[in-house]
């Protein structure tokens, strides 16, 4: 069971350098419900900033989302901006954010 | 505006004025009546009469008619002043005076006599003040007004506080000092009020009688209302003016939750519980499923800000590719699960016709990875690295994914299990293998397929020692048939490929290691091995059966391809090869009939050549071929299910996928006849051949010099 847990770990530090390794890819931070960062590959000013604004940007969202018709819900969030793109995936439990240069 | 409004006001201000000189003029005129009247009758009646009178109230403990004459004259005289005061609207400035005139309780005697002119249309102005409260209560936006809409109502209250009794009571009302908080709001009663003349006046006439009983004397209801307001204490107003209460609420909770927020920012989650929430299997869900999207999201490189008005800079060379069949589009590889491995085999999923798995042999180099690799890769979304990673301990020598189980992917290993993944579950290992036994496979699987329909398949697995087995997916402790491939000599028959027709179930072609390809069947009293087609000198490296459905039935037609450098085209009810391609000059490794085009198949070699043929354009030479980069042994190729794509697999652990030419990719209807056209010319070619050659031995000597050059080649 320890060395399961362990493998688990591991393939979700692959994960994570799988994304920060693709092209263009900034930042990545995985935030629990709370807006708390879990995981980061930011710095902890910018983790934080991110986690709390993104986490708050999310839930009104989500709460749209979900105003507008109650049997909906938010799966995934894209913010393009002129020098970025958010990426947000929500989960119930956690929120994934890759921030992102589009220049291709 | 404001001077319509003043003149108005000033009219109104005249009209009152007239009214009340009018009263008063009345009043005063009935009162010198009285003292009058008084006179006469004393002056009428004689001072003796008088006199008389006078002993007899004496005697009687009056005072004396002369007396009372007298003090009611001075009552009058003292009360005419009082009343000036109130009605005078140069005095009535001064509030103070209103205050005295209310102290004094005489006026109150009067109060009948004047009831007669109560009409007048005085006391309810002071309800407006009321009733504007109410209907400002509810709107907020008061508080907002800017300079002028205050400067503005500043002037109405002080043009009306000249004026009517109605604003003196607004004036008591502003000199406490508890408006000054509110002084907008206060303000914009006036000033709605004086802009919107079309209120109810009857209204607010009801909603003030309780008032009115009291005061039904103009001259008294205006102290008293005064009084009334002064009374209420600051928090309270008539029908529940406060705005600010209203706006006060929302700010604070926006505090609050800034408060809140702020507090969620400083919270900092601990090593061990940070460590403690990624171990949770929930945490890896979400990893999974999120990571999976941003991955395909990140991939996807169409930018949606093209703007086409714009200058045209980075057209791609679109004329190059109109002449072309095959273009690359991209290349499958992962650093850690297939490199160095080599790639065994090639299935597309049924349910997903982007997804297709590929199996992979060990590598080397990592002794400590799973020596077998199964990936599944997606062609739809540009994202790098595969979809699902899957391993076992054994190599991986074929997979298939299961038809009609989406979820459930196979892999025929070296060791003779078959095994089962199901990406469903968050494992890589196998959740299903076959028993290593006498009754299965103890030798390498090289072929697996799932043969039937959704309510009756079979998977078809082949081990390298000619054992057969067809399982049930429900069950895979044990073989549902088992089938010895034989030959002739009882001979095991080392199969390397399996083939079945399009549509068929039942009968099949394997090809082995000794060159000969055999065509079997799995059920009725022949079971096992019925026709061997020999012609290969070498291995057989692979075998495919005509796929395409359509008006002309070719599934009698299949390929091999060997290691002898040739592929030879058969006919099921034959047993010398249709044609034999000897265009390569490498060990061919696998041969792929389009899904689409009767005509069209791809073969790959050693050399790193991927062709591409076209029976109906050219027999001799393929329609395209590549040669790949760095030319690595291509072990596979497959064509994606609607012919689109096809992708080649190396010994390395890299795939490629080509794109397909659309005219490939949708062939014209006559493709058939001349495919059926282009079959019974290699029948009758090989006819003629065999025909020379009979010349050639039986001949005349003249005959067999003719006929040298095609029998020497």
């Amino acid at each position: 069971m320890e060395s399961f847990d362990i493998k688990m770990a591991q393939e979700v530090e692959e994960t994570m350098k799988r994304i920060q390794s693709h092209r263009g890819v900034i930042g990545t931070i995985v935030v629990n419900s709370e807006g708390i960062p879990i995981k980061s590959t930011m710095d902890n000013a910018t983790t934080i900033q991110y986690a709390g604004l993104i986490s708050q940007l999310s839930d009104k969202a989500r709460s749209i989302i979900r105003d507008l018709d109650p049997t909906n819900d938010l799966t995934f969030l894209r913010l393009r901006s002129k020098k970025h793109e958010i990426m947000v995936a929500p989960d119930k439990e956690f929120i994934l954010i890759v921030v992102q240069n589009p220049i291709d | 505006m404001m001077s319509d409004r003043k003149a108005e006001l000033e009219r109104k201000k005249a009209k009152l004025q007239a009214i009340r000189e009018e009263k008063e003029r009345r009043r005063k005129e009935k009162e010198q009546k009285d003292v009058e009247e008084a006179r006469i009758r004393a002056a009428s009646t004689n001072t003796d009469q008088q006199r008389e009178v006078d002993a007899l109230l004496s005697s009687l403990g009056v005072a004396p008619v002369s007396e009372v004459l007298s003090s009611l004259s001075s009552a009058n005289s003292l009360a005419t002043p009082e009343q000036s005061i109130t009605a005078t609207p140069d005095v009535s400035l001064q509030p103070s005076s209103l205050s005295s005139a209310h102290s004094a309780p005489k006026k109150r005697n009067r109060e009948l006599t004047i009831v007669s002119v109560a009409h007048t249309n005085i006391p309810p102005k002071e309800p407006v003040v009321y009733t504007k409260q109410t209907q400002t209560a509810q709107t907020v936006v008061h508080a907002n007004h800017d300079g002028l809409s205050a400067s503005s109502s500043t002037y109405t209250m002080s043009s009306c506080s000249t004026t009517t009794p109605t604003h003196y009571c607004s004036a008591g009302y502003f000199e406490t000092d508890w408006w000054r908080p509110r002084k907008a709001h206060a303000f914009d009663y006036y000033d709605e009020y004086n802009l919107n003349p079309g209120l109810e006046w009857e209204d607010e006439f009801t909603v003030l009688t309780y008032d009115d009983g009291q005061a039904e004397d103009e001259e008294n209801s205006l102290p008293h209302m005064d009084g009334f307001q002064s009374k209420l204490p600051p928090g309270i107003l008539p029908h529940g003016l406060p705005q600010v209460k209203e706006v006060q609420p929302a700010v604070t909770q926006e505090e609050k939750q800034k408060e809140q927020e702020k507090l969620k920012e400083v919270r900092e989650l601990s090593e061990e519980e940070k460590q403690m929430l990624m171990i949770s299997e929930e945490f890896k869900r979400f990893i999974d499923r999120s990571s999976r999207i941003v991955e395909r999201a990140l991939a996807e490189s169409v930018n949606i800000y093209t703007d086409y008005t714009g200058t045209m800079d980075g057209e791609d060379g679109m004329d190059d590719k109109s002449h072309q069949c095959l273009w690359l589009n991209r290349q499958f590889f992962d650093e850690r699960w297939s490199r160095n491995r080599c790639v065994t085999a090639i299935d597309w999923s049924p349910q997903f016709p982007e997804l297709l798995v590929a199996s992979y042999n060990n590598n080397d180099d990592t002794p400590h990875d799973p020596d077998g690799v199964c990936l599944v890769w997606n062609t739809k979304f540009k994202k790098s690295t595969p979809e699902f990673i899957f391993h076992c301990q054994s190599p991986v020598m074929s997979t298939t994914f299961a038809r009609f189980h989406p979820n459930l992917i196979l892999g025929g290993t070296y060791s003779g299990q078959v095994v089962l993944w199901d990406n469903r579950v968050q494992k890589r290992v196998p959740i299903q293998r076959t028993p290593l036994s006498a009754a299965a496979h103890t030798h390498p699987v090289y072929c697996l397929q799932v043969v039937g329909t959704q309510n009756a398949h079979n998977l078809i697995s082949v081990s390298t020692d000619g054992k057969l087995c067809s399982w049930s997916l429900d069950m895979l402790s044990q073989p549902q048939e088992m089938l010895e491939l034989q030959n002739k000599q009882s001979k095991q028959i080392a199969v390397t490929q399996l083939a079945f027709p399009h549509g068929d179930v039942n009968n099949f072609v394997v090809g082995s290691e000794d060159g000969t390809v055999y065509s079997a069947c799995r059920h009725g009293t022949r079971a096992g091995v019925t026709e061997m087609y020999e012609g290969h000198m070498g291995p057989i490296t692979g075998v495919d059966a005509h796929a395409v459905p359509g008006g002309i039935d070719f599934s009698h037609l299949f390929l091999s391809s060997s290691v002898d450098w040739t592929i030879k085209l058969w006919s099921m009810k034959e047993n010398k090869p249709l044609y034999s391609f000897e265009h390569n000059s490498d060990y061919v490794y696998d041969v792929a009939w389009s899904p689409s085009h009767p005509a069209v198949f791809a073969a790959v070699d050693d050399s790193g050549k991927l062709d591409l043929w076209n029976l109906n354009q050219d027999t001799e030479i393929p329609a395209a071929s590549i040669t790949i980069d760095g030319s690595p042994a291509l072990n596979r190729v497959s064509w994606s299910s609607n012919g689109m794509h096809i992708t080649v697999g190396d010994d390395s652990g890299k795939i490629w996928v080509y794109d397909v030419a659309e005219h490939i990719v949708h062939p014209r209807m006559d493709e058939w006849d001349k495919f059926l056209f282009c079959q019974q010319e290699f029948k009758n070619n090989k006819a003629d051949e065999e025909f020379d050659k009979l010349n050639i031995s039986s001949g005349p000597p003249s005959l067999s010099s003719m006929t040298s050059l095609p029998s020497a080649r």
